[in-house]
């Protein structure tokens, strides 16, 4: 669904990305994962056409792409309905088929539909994310981009909107999430990268990975992880 | 997204930003009542001179904020702006507010042109006169799109309207010279070159000069100047990334 093949980005000197090279597959969710500045929003902006690589490609299948950054911002002038509308008309929905779309997810994420009639801009930060949720899951993404996702929702809307990316997941999409909630990324994930000065420093699928930790427990499992993102 | 969507995305993007501003809405309920008082109290032709003149600056206010406050704001971080679409979102909002103001300039002219036809004092000229406004009016959007790169909110607006004022009471000033530039103008008349490059730096900055009769000279150089804005928008959205770090 998604490669990416030799990504290499700077920002002046500062090396962001170096030779990052992965490739997802429908109905797999992977996490990316590393501490701060390892490159992980950088990729994922290179991936989404936001960013230019300074060399690499990003080649992908997927006719359709859902996108939920951490802090969403939207256009200030157009309300939640006349932004949702625009997004199913870009993606080629509308009408009957596409209402029914946007009223099944707000049920699931426990949205209000009647905050459609307001700005997204005047949203509390827990709605805009479930808003941008909306946006994108809407449209039945082949390949959706994750950043933070549970960042900013209650416990409840965690539930439920790890349930979507498992539904989402079952359906044949990629996802792709960067996350620092490490037991969330256990909870949804099957594969993981780990990046580290831009680089990729480990990767792997999560059950095998838990099988070596499991043993030890929860709190070990946490220290492995962070062993592999500073090794 | 399909190239297809991406022009009827930018237009719907459009008219709603447009719809929402208030100064726009404002400006275009009063211009035709204002136009309609002019040609009700003084004359058809009074209130057509007027709009011919004045009709390009409806391009230049709808060119407020045209890229840098969306850029910075983080809002083209969207799903319906992903791969690449911003920049093409960008690209065509130039053509997006074209067409937008552009028609509505042309409602406008038709009212007042049905208006003189029925009092039969149309003039023919003025269709050519509403040809060369909008390519000013193009050339404002083009120019404003340009310095949006730069510039946050309406200051695009207002750097050209400044550099309007300045050259304005340049003029003024040189006025009481012996070869003042301002008798050339009225004349339509550049006898040296001194005279024929201010004459077109003055028609870079204000482009409504061309639609008078005597200045049409000046359209090559809202045509050129249009041209270049437009190339240097393109260089600029070419080379345009989405950076956290530069958000607002």
């Amino acid at each position: 669904m998604l490669r990416v093949t030799g990504l290499r980005k700077s920002f002046g000197p500062v090396p962001a990305v170096r030779d990052v090279s992965f490739s997802l597959a429908r109905g797999r969710t992977t996490a990316l994962l590393g501490e701060n500045g390892a490159g992980k929003t950088t990729t994922l902006r290179i991936i989404l056409g936001f960013l230019k690589p300074d060399a690499g490609a990003v080649e992908t299948a997927a006719g359709r792409i859902g996108y939920i950054p951490d802090h969403p911002v939207f256009l200030p002038w157009l309300c939640g309905r006349s932004l949702l509308d625009l997004t199913g008309r870009s993606a080629g929905f509308g009408g009957a088929k596409w209402s029914a779309a946007v009223r099944r997810v707000c049920e699931q994420l426990f949205f209000d539909p009647a905050l459609l009639e307001r700005r997204p801009g005047t949203y509390s930060a827990g709605n805009a994310k479930k808003f941008a949720c909306l946006q994108s899951l809407a449209v039945g993404p082949d390949l959706l981009v994750v950043d933070e996702p549970f960042a900013a929702l209650d416990p409840p809307s965690v539930r439920r909107l790890r349930d979507l990316l498992a539904e989402a997941r079952n359906g044949g999409t990629a996802v792709l999430l960067s996350s620092h909630m490490l037991a969330e990324i256990i909870r949804t994930s099957d594969d993981f990268i780990v990046l580290r000065r831009g680089e990729i420093a480990a990767r792997s699928a999560l059950p095998e990975f838990l099988s070596r930790y499991r043993p030890a427990g929860p709190a070990e499992l946490e220290s492995a992880f962070l062993d592999l993102m500073r090794a | 997204m399909p190239e297809k969507n991406v022009f009827p995305l930018t237009m719907s993007l459009t008219a709603a930003k447009l719809r929402a501003s208030r100064f726009s809405v404002a400006l275009a309920a009063l211009l035709p009542a204002f136009l309609a008082f002019v040609a009700a109290r003084g004359s058809c032709g009074t209130a057509m001179k007027f709009f011919l003149f004045f009709f390009p600056y409806v391009f230049l206010v709808a060119a407020q904020d045209m890229a840098g406050t969306e850029i910075s704001s983080g809002a083209l971080e969207n799903v319906i702006f992903l791969r690449g679409v911003f920049r093409r979102f960008l690209w065509r909002k130039n053509f997006a507010l074209a067409a937008s103001a552009g028609a509505y300039a042309a409602a406008v002219f038709i009212g007042l042109a049905l208006w003189s036809l029925a009092r039969g004092r149309f003039d023919p000229n003025w269709g050519l006169q509403f040809g060369l406004g909008l390519l000013a009016g193009f050339y404002y959007i083009g120019a404003a799109g340009a310095l949006s790169h730069f510039l946050k909110g309406g200051s695009n607006v207002v750097v050209i309207l400044l550099a309007q004022a300045a050259s304005l009471l340049g003029l003024l000033a040189s006025a009481a010279s012996r070869s003042a530039f301002i008798d050339h103008l009225e004349a339509g008349k550049f006898p040296d070159l001194v005279s024929r490059l201010k004459f077109l730096g003055f028609t870079a900055v204000f482009p409504n000069l061309i639609v008078s009769p005597r200045l049409r000279a000046g359209a090559l150089v809202a045509a050129v100047g249009l041209a270049a804005a437009l190339a240097l928008q393109r260089a600029l959205l070419r080379r345009l990334e989405l950076r956290k770090e530069g958000r607002a």
